[in-house]
């Protein structure tokens, strides 16, 4: 059930910190957001301290990596392993 | 003897024609194949009827394509425009209009975006392509005509000719950040690109066995470093796909994985590897020199790096578009221990450039300590700013301390004091509303313009809030007019169609009333603090 929150939660998030002013407002959860630029160098610190902020948590040296944060169900079964879920 | 910037190309293809000029996605180019697909490339522009200091677009993302493009528009006897392929299509429709841009080469990539520049009303005659994807091959409707790279393909490998094309010419205009309002042209030519090609040929020893990264975006002028030195010195240019720049660990294993030698980089990327790229353990042997600029390094996290990266040797460059390195400094070991907090010093000029510091009076600073603004002088300072001999006047001025003859010195509006040393120069910050966010450049006043187009706005102010990672985040307060229910979201979505993403404001807080000096004017230091 959690994992499910985090999902719509991170979409919510990136919806509407990365995609303003895109005209998207929908994203799939496996969708990748590198391959489709809405991560970039500039993005990911935004998002990664807007994670920290809203999940309680801190990104570790060596988490910052494509396998936690490639797609939305990436970054939420990331943050679901932070939390020892 | 080389003077046009496409004569380093065409020299380092004689010496070492099958050596990789270019590396990208794990593939090679060599100079051989660099040289006469640029010829190609030059000769299509030609037969499109291009003259001599046509301005020509380049709308691509980072990539081999990239590099074949600049040097195919020089030496078409063409100035590059680099159009960033992230920013919004109503930015790059103003910048088209104000270079005069009528061609410009990009990919089926990007074929949307160039559709929605030409319904930002910006007519364009043609589109090279540069890729031979399928969505490459023809033009959609409403498109201007479009030449598929396998036409380029066809055109004569030989060289043409550059006649009537001198080193005061335009090699490129880049568009950076203007304070009311729209983005302005940094024209910089030919030899003054020279100037610092050849002081860092020199200052960083370069040689063929270099292999350099190319990081920053074309319209960044650190990509002058990165392809043109490299390219002189017959080293590879290991271009680094922007994908892969997003994660700091990845950067760090292409540095590994390509040995690269030189790496010039903003800091926040730098701090970002420090935190995040997992460097311990890792042995970088190849590299030798990491180069930043573009804002300042903090301390803490420069000092990380060289503990985690001792053997490398490390140089602040500085200096604004409009001069591009002015100044540098080689990091020392006595800058950097632990009881340090202030960032290392921007250091002393180029060779072949000058630089000086003028207090209010309008004396020169030469007492250790004082503080003035910083002045540069010498054949590495641009031409201006394109189609706009105002704003040009206003920081290209006469040299007043010139007295033999009348020559042009650039004003940056960095204010900067001598160190106790009396030689070298350290940063103190902005006579003006300019900051600096990731390395980009920005002013305050060109979104504080855009939040004022919106014609339910009564009062803005825009500001700055320090960011150790960052260097800066930037929050806007807006005063509506009354009664309407338009809300921050409205106004970030406003940002978001007329400016790029890394000046589009991270917080937009709506108030009643903007706080304000004795003066009457906005308190901005005030708000900086909230």
């Amino acid at each position: 059930m959690r994992m499910l929150n985090n999902v719509e939660a991170i979409e919510t998030l990136i919806v509407g910190e990365l995609l303003e002013g895109s005209g998207r407002n929908k994203l799939d959860p496996e969708e990748s957001l590198i391959s489709s630029g809405i991560l970039d160098s500039l993005s990911l610190l935004r998002l990664v301290a807007k994670l920290e902020e809203d999940f309680d948590t801190t990104v570790e040296d060596g988490e910052l990596i494509p396998n936690n944060f490639e797609s939305i169900s990436r970054i939420a079964a990331f943050l679901d392993r932070k939390r020892g879920g | 003897m080389a003077y046009l910037l496409h004569h380093l190309l065409t020299e380092s293809a004689a010496r070492f024609p099958d050596k990789e000029a270019l590396r990208f996605e794990g593939q090679g180019m060599t100079y051989a194949s660099l040289d006469s697909s640029t010829n190609q490339v030059a000769r299509v522009l030609r037969r499109l009827g291009m003259a001599p200091g046509d301005r020509i677009g380049i709308y691509l993302h980072k990539s081999a394509a990239s590099v074949v493009g600049v040097f195919g528009i020089m030496k078409a006897g063409g100035t590059y425009v680099p159009l960033d392929p992230n920013a919004p299509p109503k930015r790059l429709a103003h910048i088209i209009r104000n270079s005069g841009v009528k061609i410009v080469l990009t990919s089926g990539q990007k074929l949307r975006g160039v559709a929605e520049i030409v319904k930002e009303g910006s007519p364009l005659e043609a589109l090279v392509m540069m890729d031979d994807q399928p969505s490459s091959r023809s033009s959609p409707d409403g498109l201007p005509r479009l030449i598929p790279w396998s036409q380029v393909c066809t055109e004569d490998r030989r060289p043409v000719t550059s006649e009537g094309v001198i080193e005061n010419d335009l090699a490129y205009i880049l568009y950076t950040s203007g304070s009311t309002g729209e983005p302005k042209g940094v024209m910089v030519s030919h030899r003054t690109l020279f100037t610092f090609i050849n002081w860092c040929s020199k200052e960083f020893n370069m040689d063929s066995n270099d292999r350099v990264t190319s990081h920053a975006p074309l319209q960044f002028d650190l990509s002058t470093f990165d392809i043109y030195v490299t390219i002189k010195a017959g080293g590879t240019v290991i271009i680094v796909p922007e994908n892969l720049s997003v994660f700091p660990e990845r950067l760090a294993d292409l540095l590994e994985s390509e040995a690269v030698t030189v790496t010039y980089l903003v800091p926040s990327i730098l701090s970002m590897m420090v935190n995040y790229g997992k460097l311990s353990g890792r042995k970088f042997s190849a590299l030798r020199r990491i180069l930043f600029a573009g804002e300042v390094f903090p301390i803490k996290y420069l000092r990380a790096l060289v503990a985690a990266i001792p053997h490398v040797t490390y140089y602040n460059l500085f200096g604004p578009t409009e001069t591009n390195v002015c100044a540098f400094y080689k990091v020392q070991q006595k800058d950097i221990s632990a009881e340090c907090t202030d960032p290392v010093p921007i250091g002393i000029a180029c060779e072949n450039m000058q630089v000086f510091a003028v207090d209010e009076k309008g004396d020169l600073v030469d007492t250790p300590g004082t503080a003035g603004e910083l002045w540069v002088r010498g054949s590495g300072v641009a031409q201006g700013y394109w189609g706009d001999g105002q704003k040009t006047a206003m920081n290209f001025v006469r040299n007043p301390f010139q007295n033999c003859r009348d020559e042009i010195a650039y004003r940056t509006g960095d204010i900067v004091k001598l160190d106790n040393d009396g030689v070298n120069w350290r940063y103190v910050g902005r006579r003006d509303h300019m900051i600096k966010s990731r390395g980009y450049r920005i002013e305050l006043g060109e979104i504080e313009s855009v939040l004022y187009t919106h014609k339910r706005v009564k009062e803005v102010a825009v500001v700055a809030i320090p960011d150790e990672l960052v260097g800066n985040r930037i929050k806007a307060y807006v005063v509506l007019l009354e009664g309407n229910g338009l809300t921050a979201k409205d106004l970030e979505t406003h940002c978001s169609s007329s400016l790029p993403r890394y000046m589009v404001p991270e917080w937009i807080e709506l108030c009643s009333d903007l706080p304000k000096t004795s003066t009457g004017k906005i308190n901005r230091p005030l708000l900086a603090q909230t």
